[in-house]
């Protein structure tokens, strides 16, 4: 993901400095590819902007999840903690046993650095690697987030059904909606879960 | 500064503030047991959503590439594989069907 961000962001006219920077400072996946993408067809600085911040305000919603289970937080950890939070990160401890803030800043750090990596990678074998490769690799992110969620699909039939419904909900919206509708989808489906999914099986935490 | 540092100085301003309101305000908020619920419910529907339909993008020409994927990687969760292993061997085998989908 982070070599196929650089592939577009270069062919946009990016210097490395830049495509590297922007990994590091913006730090947002699909955000970073769409925004690339937006250089390259020569959209206005506003609507690229203003695209970003509905693409990435997903990030609020998980920045607020991640923040919540927390339990030995500072406000200096936390902005850091906020700061590296993406859709990885958050899958990755939201639904794990753990709810240390060193546990996160650990996973969540290591994601953004092999980010980073993956771009300045990118930078320097552009066009070295075949398509075939870089579209193989842009399933790994799908291929962790399938992973993260089978489990507790395995487990619970109601969490299955509310993953089904979030599911269609979410390819009828985007039909719709465009870039809002991951996150109008995510919290309608929450809001479905409350009617759908008893108390206990959350509350135990058992996943 | 040029039209490319402006973008990406723009976009890093307005990804960072919605994940930073909640760092600067969570421990002054106290939750009721509803809105934990829903908080908690939130990872399986924003998984579902980011995989559904964005899975089937993975390959803009082919969009049974990623339902591949998703499958294979669905499987070998059911089969309890590690998550590292289910990662690389959903690539490798993505690679081994690029390989094969030029002789139909």
């Amino acid at each position: 993901m982070g070599i196929g961000y650089a592939a577009i962001a270069m062919k946009a006219g990016f210097t490395p400095l830049q495509t590297i920077s922007m990994s590091f400072l913006v730090y947002a996946g699909a955000g970073q590819i769409i925004a690339a993408s937006m250089v390259l067809n020569g959209a206005t600085l506003m609507a690229i902007i203003l695209t970003n911040f509905v693409v990435n305000l997903r990030y609020f919603v998980m920045s607020t999840c991640v923040l919540n289970k927390i339990e030995d937080s500072n406000v200096p950890l936390n902005i850091l903690a906020a700061h590296v939070t993406v859709d990885e990160s958050f899958a990755m401890f939201s639904l794990s046993q753990d709810s240390s803030i060193w546990i996160y800043l650990g996973i969540a750090i290591t994601a953004w650095l092999s980010w980073c990596l993956g771009a300045a990678i990118g930078v320097v074998t552009l066009n070295l690697l075949p398509v075939i490769v870089t579209n193989s690799f842009n399933i790994s992110l799908y291929a962790l987030f399938v992973a993260i969620l089978t489990p507790a699909v395995k487990e619970n039939k109601q969490i299955a059904l509310l993953v089904l419904i979030t599911a269609v909900l979410n390819i009828i919206l985007s039909q719709f909606l465009g870039n809002w509708s991951l996150i109008v989808s995510t919290l309608l489906g929450a809001g479905i879960g409350m009617y759908i999914v008893d108390d206990e099986y959350l509350l135990s935490g058992d996943d | 500064m040029d039209y490319v540092s402006l973008a990406i100085l723009g976009c890093a301003i307005v990804t960072f503030i919605p994940r930073l309101i909640p760092a600067l305000f969570i421990d002054k908020l106290n939750f009721s047991p509803k809105f934990e619920k829903f908080l908690n419910l939130i990872p399986y529907t924003a998984l579902a959503a980011l995989i559904c339909p964005g899975v089937l993008t993975v390959d803009n020409q082919l969009w049974y590439i990623g339902l591949i994927g998703a499958v294979v990687a669905a499987g070998l969760a059911w089969k309890k594989v590690p998550m590292g292993a289910i990662v690389i061997l959903t690539v490798v085998v993505l690679i081994t069907v690029y390989s094969i989908v030029p002789f139909f």
